[in-house]
């Protein structure tokens, strides 16, 4: 029997992250893993998370493996990038939240700084959810990082103008965040274009939910989100990241289960996002990390 | 219990109320109207008064600005005295008298609620007279009956009966009440056996009410009534000659209960709440009818039949009929197609065997005002596909044609009669209906011209358009900063001034900040997305609508091109838009006049289905879509799209 091969009309944007040894993301002209659909000429990156603090929730078992370089952010970006062959880090300066260390912008700043000499690797800066500090300490680092052509977040319906404007003025590209709602995904992503930003250095975030904790919801709308953008919505047609680490390492199963609860977790919560047109996870566990990145080339090469 | 004396400024009323009972209560008893859209919960924070003397007790609330603190303000509602007070209630904590402005509407064409007579309804009374055959629901007839003799012994009663069914062959069964059979025998023989039999129409069968010596035939009157959740309507028609000879709006005083028709049938399950619920209207719809028959020379013998269209809880509350079950699960009226009754039963003063019919409602949610509205715009009679549009706090949306409507309700809020907007008011006299922006500099105008007092649902509609446009206001509704007008920060919400207190009636600014542009554009997505439903269930594309029928009290006064540009009406040709006005009490007014509209109304409702958006997935997400101007999707708005340069 012959198989029908869907055709798209339009392509998801390609978008360029880093200035050493940039990756590209998205440019999809199809629905990722499908025999015979599947254009997508860049595969889906892998993203580590690294702390400008240590992080205290963490449980043991995942903390274990990044040893003192916890401590010491640059340590920590080096060994994900050299022992765990990370493709982006994603630096997220949690020291800079009002009931943490309320850091100022100068010292993050800094911290980035020492980072992207220290590695190659292209960087995603996420800030620490404190809107208001976050315009703050966002606008000083995205300064920092001109020319380096990062990917900065969290840009929020209720919070987009600061960071828009200063990723535009510094030339990187940007997370637009909705609560897991494509029409809010959308809109946001209009009042970022309608500031003169470039639509193909947006990349979405639909609020990942961890797998029993809402992946579902997440899943669902993401794959509404690129068949939109594959059939030609241009204000939906862009590269989608989750933050997976984040969001499995605080279920309860993560923290008490087992050993390797934690890292199974991690794995099939990515798997399920990569199934639904993830580009770029954003992971913690390097166990993870590696079984993921296996499971990426065994689809894509299958 | 120990008692004050409550003063009210500048009328200087007073009541005296108990320790304990709150100001706004206390302003009820003196008849002085004073907003309140929450029906006293503390939470709208539109009865604002001043306390000029006497001790109180008040609860704070974040409705009372600083300043306004400082000044005495005080919310009625949540204000007790523990002395004697005077309390002086300002021009924007007033509801304003309606029947003033009747005067005006000629000459300010203010259709919609308060549709001239003169300019629309005759018009439309001419083609509805082509459609339905003169019938009203009450005749007069002058009869001239044989005296009896030994030969033709028929009894009275029967005599009188057979003499009306020689005259009107049509009448299958014909009834008469005791009462009026026991008059009979002196009545006939002292008017030389000419006398008047007013006759009825009782739920098919024909009854007669009512018997006059004399020819009365030439003096017969009904009276239609709109019962709106806000306002209330009647005209004054001569059954005979089928002309209107007067109109009379007035607010619905229930507002002093809640705005929304969910509060009321809260409010009616507390104790003698249905009670004063159903004498709010019944006072109001009686002092209407009274006013109209003063002023063409009428007595209250004279009118024979009332006709109400209204939802279908304001249905029930005029009927005094607990509503408590519209509300809950699975939504059920009491009664869908009331049977006619006796006026007098519902109390509304008539002549005492006068009767009462109500259009027929088709569920809980929509009700005999849309009906009314379907047989005024003959949308069942054309083979078009129309769309009907109920601009009111339901905001009830109906799709179809000669074959089949579809219905469904909105709740789109008091958005468009000025609720829920901090400088919103209802349609009336210094209500800024439209305004524009040229040369960097805002206009307003108001209706009457006369200083503004606020913003009326027409006015907001164009607002709205014209920030967009100006891009003083993002797609999401967020105020910008710009070159155009003042923006400033008011308590944490931003907002845009519109009119500087030196050109104000009220004495302060009068603007418009983010929750209002909030509100509206959920208002409007809520239209917007019914829409959208109703479509997608029955099949059909935008493109497929030919006529777009807008009825309710913003009408004529609003502005299309600006309804569309928010994203309010979707984006067809202006000329498919036809303003229908007050259509409630057109096609009340029909039934009156026809029974055979009557006819077609409960054939309207027998047909109608209702949508239910509170099941519908579609509806969610649909809705969240059109919470953007005009829309998520601006490809579906191309005229905007332009007009933007999107």
């Amino acid at each position: 029997m012959e198989r029908l091969i869907e055709k798209w009309q339009d392509k998801i944007s390609e978008v360029v992250i880093g200035a050493k040894k940039p990756i590209k993301i998205g440019g999809e002209t199809g629905i990722y893993f499908i025999d015979g659909e599947d254009k997508c000429p860049n595969p889906p990156s892998v993203a580590m998370e690294v702390w400008d603090m240590e992080p205290e929730a963490w449980p043991e078992t995942l903390k274990s493996n990044f040893g003192s370089t916890l401590k010491d952010p640059v340590e920590w970006a080096k060994l994900c990038a050299d022992k765990f062959s990370t493709d982006l880090i994603c630096l997220r300066l949690a020291s800079t939240h009002p009931d943490t260390k309320n850091a100022s912008g100068q010292e993050a700043g800094k911290t980035l700084e020492k980072i992207l000499k220290a590695v190659s690797v292209p960087l995603i800066v996420i800030g620490s959810s404190a809107p208001e500090k976050d315009n703050e300490v966002m606008a000083h680092c995205a300064n920092v990082a001109k020319g380096e052509n990062c990917l900065f977040g969290i840009a929020t319906q209720n919070n987009y103008k600061t960071l828009t404007a200063a990723c535009l003025s510094s030339g990187h590209s940007i997370i637009s965040e909705a609560p897991i709602d494509i029409n809010i995904a959308k809109q946001l992503n209009i009042l970022i274009c309608d500031m003169q930003f470039p639509a193909d250095k947006i990349v979405i975030h639909h609020a990942t939910g961890a797998l029993g904790y809402g992946l579902e919801y997440t899943y669902s709308i993401m794959e509404r989100t690129r068949l939109a953008g594959l059939s030609g919505d241009k204000m939906l047609s862009m590269p989608m990241i989750n933050f997976v680490g984040q969001e499995v390492w605080r279920t309860k199963e993560a923290k008490t289960g087992q050993k390797d609860t934690g890292i199974l977790w991690e794995v099939v919560t990515a798997t399920a996002y990569l199934n639904s047109g993830a580009d770029i996870l954003v992971m913690n566990h390097p166990k993870a990390v590696e079984e993921i990145k296996k499971a990426i080339k065994k689809l894509i090469y299958n | 219990m120990e008692e004050f004396k409550i003063t009210f400024l500048p009328e200087h009323k007073s009541v005296y109320i108990n320790r304990g009972t709150d100001l706004l209560t206390a302003a009820l008893k003196t008849s002085i109207h004073i907003y309140n859209s929450c029906g006293g919960e503390g939470v709208c924070g539109r009865c604002k008064v001043i306390v000029k003397k006497g001790d109180y007790i008040t609860e704070d609330s974040g409705r009372i600005t600083e300043r306004e603190r400082e000044k005495g303000y005080v919310l009625a509602c949540r204000t007790t005295p523990k002395s004697d007070m005077e309390v002086f209630v300002p021009e924007e904590s007033r509801l304003g008298d309606l029947e003033i402005l009747t005067e005006e509407i000629k000459a300010k064409r203010l259709a919609g609620l308060y549709t001239p007579v003169e300019e629309i309804e005759e018009e439309r009374h001419k083609t509805a007279a082509k459609i339905f055959k003169h019938g009203p629901l009450s005749t007069k007839i002058f009869l001239k009956l044989p005296s009896p003799t030994i030969d033709d012994n028929s009894g009275d009663a029967d005599r009188l009966l057979g003499e009306i069914k020689k005259h009107h062959k049509e009448i299958n069964i014909i009834q008469m009440g005791l009462s009026n059979i026991k008059k009979l025998p002196r009545l006939l023989r002292e008017s030389g056996w000419e006398v008047t039999a007013t006759i009825g129409n009782r739920n098919k069968t024909t009854e007669v009410v009512l018997i006059e010596s004399g020819d009365r035939s030439k003096k017969n009157f009904g009276v239609a009534v709109d019962i709106g959740t806000t306002t209330i309507v009647a005209y004054l028609v001569d059954l005979n000659s089928q002309k209107v000879l007067g109109s009379k709006a007035s607010y619905n005083p229930q507002v002093d209960f809640g705005e929304d028709v969910i509060s009321r049938i809260i409010f009616a399950q507390h104790e003698k709440g249905l009670e004063k619920l159903h004498h709010a209207v019944i006072d109001t719809v009686n002092t209407l009818i009274d006013n109209l028959i003063k002023e063409v020379n009428l007595t209250l013998d004279d009118v024979t039949a009332v006709i109400s269209a209204g939802n279908t809880t304001m249905t029930h509350l005029l009927l005094k009929i607990d509503p408590t079950y519209i509300r809950k699960e699975p939504y059920i009226p009491a009664v869908n197609f009331m049977p006619v009754i006796r006026a007098a039963e519902a109390g509304i003063k008539i002549n005492p065997r006068g009767l009462l019919a109500c259009l027929p409602c088709i569920g809980s949610y929509v009700g005999g005002d849309i009906v009314a509205g379907i047989l005024a715009s003959g949308m069942d009679k054309t083979k078009d596909l129309t769309l009907f549009i109920d601009l009111g706090t339901n905001g009830e949306v109906v799709l179809g044609n000669k074959e089949w409507l579809m219905s469904c309700s909105t709740s789109a809020g008091p958005c468009f009669e000025g609720g829920g907007l901090k400088s919103g008011i209802r349609a009336m006299k210094g209500a800024i209906q439209n305004i524009s922006i040229k040369d960097n500099s805002i206009e307003v105008q108001t209706i009457g011209n006369l200083p503004p007092k606020g913003i009326c649902g027409s006015g907001i509609v164009d607002i709205i358009s014209e920030l967009l446009k100006n891009k003083i206001i993002d797609r999401s509704g967020r105020i910008k900063d710009n070159k155009i007008c003042k923006v400033r920060d008011s308590e944490g919400v931003k907002e845009v001034l519109l009119v500087e207190t030196k050109d104000s009636a009220i004495g302060k600014d009068i603007t418009i900040d983010e929750n209002d542009i909030k509100n509206l554009i959920h208002s409007k997505g809520a239209i917007y997305t019914g829409i959208e439903v109703l479509l997608k269930e029955t099949g059909f594309k935008k493109s497929d609508i030919k006529h777009i029928f807008i009825a309710g009290g913003l009408g004529t006064a609003l502005n299309i091109r600006s309804a569309i540009n928010i994203g309010l009406l979707p984006d067809l040709p202006e000329k498919n838009f036809i303003f229908l006005g007050n259509t409630s009490v057109a096609g009340a007014k029909m039934c009156l006049l026809s029974n055979e509209a009557m006819e077609a109304a409960e054939a309207i409702a027998n047909k109608m289905a209702c949508f239910d958006l509170s099941t519908s997935a579609a509806f969610m997400n649909n809705y969240s879509a059109a919470l953007f101007l005009p829309h998520t999707d601006i490809e579906s708005f191309p005229s905007v799209k332009k007009i933007l340069g999107a």
